[in-house]
């Protein structure tokens, strides 16, 4: 097996797939990267078993067809030195010793074989769902939601973000059971309703290689994997198995106290007044009297306290709720309006936050915070 | 050198549990008065002068007191009592000391160094006591030194209603012909250790190398030579973060009633989520303990995500008594403890808390905050207040600072 590619071209793909590639690995072959050979493509594989991402890329000289799997973290710490340069592969398919041929030098190194590198799941045709999704629309689905999923081994389930399609719209659902977003898309649909709940990892990384494609992503699931198909990649992953937990019934239905406020004037304004909030449980408290929201914080234990006024279009009867601060920084972060409505109803029952104006026609997102029991 | 500078007063309430008693009820003044569990199987928790005569101590059991002192009069405690009167006098102290420390419901530390430049230490010390003895009427003494220990050893010897000032330099003096027991923190088992090596005095201790103690007892043996020779650099803490809440209970008789000690499990959990939230705090580890009839102690603990909720609580707790009580034995106690503690309020979780109960929650605590905590509680903890006879002699331990069991129902919101 041998072929000739350019080093940085090699460095970009390695370095977009080795995210998958975990830290503590249960299978030492998965510290490698799977180099697949048929032709003049050449296809690189990570995997942590749970995920796995694969790339494709096409390659010069190429001879003999084969597989073999190669150290990571050698050959992408090598690769960020070189300068662009075409770098020769040389591989004994039977001693698996590899010989990379730069300009100056060359490197060997030792690979295990290919087919040690563990296979892909298949999907069931009988259980099997497939549609097609922009990638704009799967990106926004992901960027909006990632950050409400939980981090709980207790409810798993939690730990991803819910997909929900139905035919005429999609439903990216994330809740850490003290937030949660719900962001609708009505521009795409599925020809029958289907869900399944993608791990945080897969999420994750999807964001970062979906701002690139420009093609539509194919999507294929049945009730245990997921395939997306990218044009230059292709991510396979376990699903999070179990029922996700039916959050439409929590979403508060009626909810008379209307907020509207600017969103950058209230985020700033909580970033400041959160730094005086305590560090344990981060509340802060707003209140609402008139026209008139006043945020405040304090930490007895170092006698620090803060309050600041804002003024805001407030409908509804005066009160006070608690939050914890760096959820709902983190929830006027992730909306992009200029002005936020938050629905209120009373203190011991979630505040929702909508935005005003929406990005696109076709979308409709949904944040909601769980307030914190403040006595009386 | 600058410990030399330090001056540290120890203030100690005399008997303080019978002397806010007294001041309740003045037919209890110069008679023998024992607080604690009334049952045979409680303890003494406080005595006065007058039962300490026929060798009465705390921690003593009831019955042994009893049989010393029978014509001692014998007081449940009331501990909500106590702490508003503990409180006036830490209301004293905080608007005089510069630096004070509550170590427990009848002392307080208070960190004077550098005063005497502007007063006279003892004189501004002595001051300070009569204003507590004229504004609560408590007696109370004090010891004024370099340290804490010091100082506490000193107060030791100035009680009943005295004052003893150890000046910097002469602690060695003062410590030296006073018998070991005077040690703080001395525990018995070291106290019979140290006898059996013919170390009467603390003179004879201090003199030891310190490499010995080290041996004999680790790191705490080096602890209480420090102690013996006046050393003590400890500093005086406003504020201590309370670590654990627990309770605790012995019955009257040892039980395998599974139901009936699930249901006390249940009303001691609902005692503790109350004071946690009371004081604003979150819990993220139980521990349940039993103690069988032959004095085995066993406990079981786990982690769990923040609370102060009662049900999470006690679905822990019976959880944790099931899997701990293995062994077909009579049980003596049962406890339970909350502890790795953070200052907060609950965040309520969108799937699991109906808004209903968080609303319950806040009624509750507000129904008993106005009218005591036993104004409202479960349904399977009522048994125990209302049936006067065979629970309420049980005796009730909490943390040093709170006490005992509650009384009885004071008025329900019904009413």
């Amino acid at each position: 097996m041998k072929f000739v590619i350019s080093s940085s071209e090699l460095l970009s793909h390695l370095l977009a797939i080795s995210r998958v590639i975990s830290t503590k690995n249960t299978l030492p072959i998965l510290d490698n990267f799977l180099f697949k050979l048929e032709g003049k493509d050449l296809e690189i594989t990570a995997s942590d078993l749970e995920t796995t991402l694969t790339t494709g890329l096409s390659v010069e000289n190429a001879s003999e067809s084969g597989s073999i799997a190669l150290p990571a973290r050698i050959l992408t710490e090598t690769l960020k030195e070189f300068a662009e340069q075409p770098l020769t592969f040389d591989i004994n398919t039977e001693t698996m010793a590899v010989v990379i041929i730069s300009e100056n030098g060359q490197f060997n190194i030792v690979g295990q074989k290919g087919i040690d590198y563990p296979k892909l799941p298949e999907l069931k045709e009988e259980k099997k769902t497939a549609l097609l999704m922009s990638p704009e629309v799967l990106l926004q689905g992901i960027a909006k939601t990632l950050f409400a999923t939980a981090d709980d081994e207790l409810r798993p389930v939690m730990n991803g973000i819910f997909m929900e399609m139905f035919t005429d719209k999609i439903n990216f659902v994330a809740s850490d059971a003290h937030k949660l977003v719900r962001y609708t898309r009505t521009d795409a649909k599925a020809e029958a309703e289907a869900s399944f709940i993608l791990p945080k990892k897969p999420a994750s990384l999807l964001k970062s290689i979906l701002p690139k494609e420009e093609n539509q992503v194919s999507i294929e699931f049945d009730d245990k994997n997921a395939f997306f198909t990218l044009s230059d990649f292709k991510l396979v992953c376990r699903l999070v198995e179990g029922n996700y937990p039916s959050y439409n019934s929590v979403i508060p239905k009626d909810n008379p106290h209307k907020l509207n406020i600017d969103r950058v004037e209230l985020y700033n304004s909580l970033k400041r007044v959160s730094v005086f909030s305590n560090q344990a449980s981060n509340l802060v408290k707003l209140q609402l009297t008139g026209n008139q929201l006043t945020v405040s914080a304090q930490d007895i234990d170092f006698s620090i306290s803060a309050n600041e006024r804002l003024n805001c279009q407030y409908d509804g009867e005066d009160m006070e709720i608690g939050f914890k601060s760096v959820f709902l920084i983190e929830i006027l972060a992730n909306l992009s309006s200029q002005e936020v409505v938050v629905e209120l109803s009373d203190p011991s029952r979630a505040g929702i936050l909508l935005p005003v104006e929406r990005d696109n026609d076709d979308e409709d997102v949904l944040m909601l915070l769980m307030p914190m029991m403040i006595g009386n | 050198m600058r410990d030399n500078k330090r001056q540290i007063i120890h203030f100690d309430l005399d008997s303080f549990f019978v002397s806010a008693e007294r001041l309740q009820n003045s037919k209890l003044v110069a008679k023998p008065v024992l607080i604690g569990g009334t049952s045979d199987r409680g303890v003494v928790s406080s005595c006065s002068y007058e039962a300490r005569r026929f060798g009465v101590h705390s921690a003593m059991p009831m019955k042994m007191a009893r049989r010393l002192c029978p014509d001692a009069i014998i007081i449940r405690g009331d501990m909500e009592l106590y702490s508003k009167y503990s409180n006036m006098v830490t209301d004293i102290i905080a608007e005089k000391a510069p630096l004070y420390e509550k170590a427990s419901i009848d002392e307080h530390y208070i960190d004077i160094s550098g005063m005497d430049h502007f007063f006279n230490s003892l004189k501004w010390t002595r001051e300070l006591r009569s204003s507590i003895i004229k504004n609560t009427g408590l007696p109370v003494s004090f010891g004024l030194s370099v340290n804490k220990t010091v100082s506490k050893i000193a107060t030791g010897e100035a009680k009943p209603n005295g004052e003893l000032e150890v000046p910097p330099g002469l602690e060695k003096y003062f410590l030296s012909p006073l018998s070991i027991s005077k040690i703080p923190m001395l525990g018995h088992k070291s106290y019979r250790l140290l006898r059996s090596l013919g170390l009467t005095n603390i003179h004879s201790l201090s003199m030891l190398p310190v490499e010995i103690m080290e041996r004999l007892m680790g790191k705490n043996g080096i602890a209480i030579w420090k102690k013996a020779n006046g050393i003590d650099n400890s500093p005086v803490i406003h504020y201590h973060e309370r670590k654990s809440i627990s309770t605790e209970k012995t019955f009257d008789k040892d039980s395998t009633d599974i139901k009936r000690l699930n249901e006390i499990l249940v009303s001691m959990i609902e005692k503790v989520s109350f004071r946690l939230r009371k004081q604003q705090k979150l819990t993220s580890c139980i521990t349940v303990k039993i103690r069988y009839s032959n004095f085995d102690t066993h406990s079981i603990q786990k982690r769990i995500p923040y609370t102060s909720f009662d049900h999470v609580l006690i679905e822990t707790a019976k959880e944790l008594f099931k899997k701990l009580y293995s062994r077909r034995m009579l049980i003596r106690l049962i406890g339970v403890r909350l502890s790795h503690l953070v200052q907060g309020v609950q965040q309520l979780d969108l799937f699991e808390d109906r808004p209903e109960m968080a609303k319950l929650y806040m009624s509750m605590d507000h129904i008993r905050k106005r009218y005591g905590k036993d104004a409202v509680k479960r349904a399977v903890g009522v048994r125990d207040m209302q049936s006067p006879s065979p629970h309420n002699g049980s005796k009730e331990k909490h943390d040093p600072g709170e006490c005992f069991e509650n009384r009885v129902l004071k008025g329900s919101i019904y009413h």
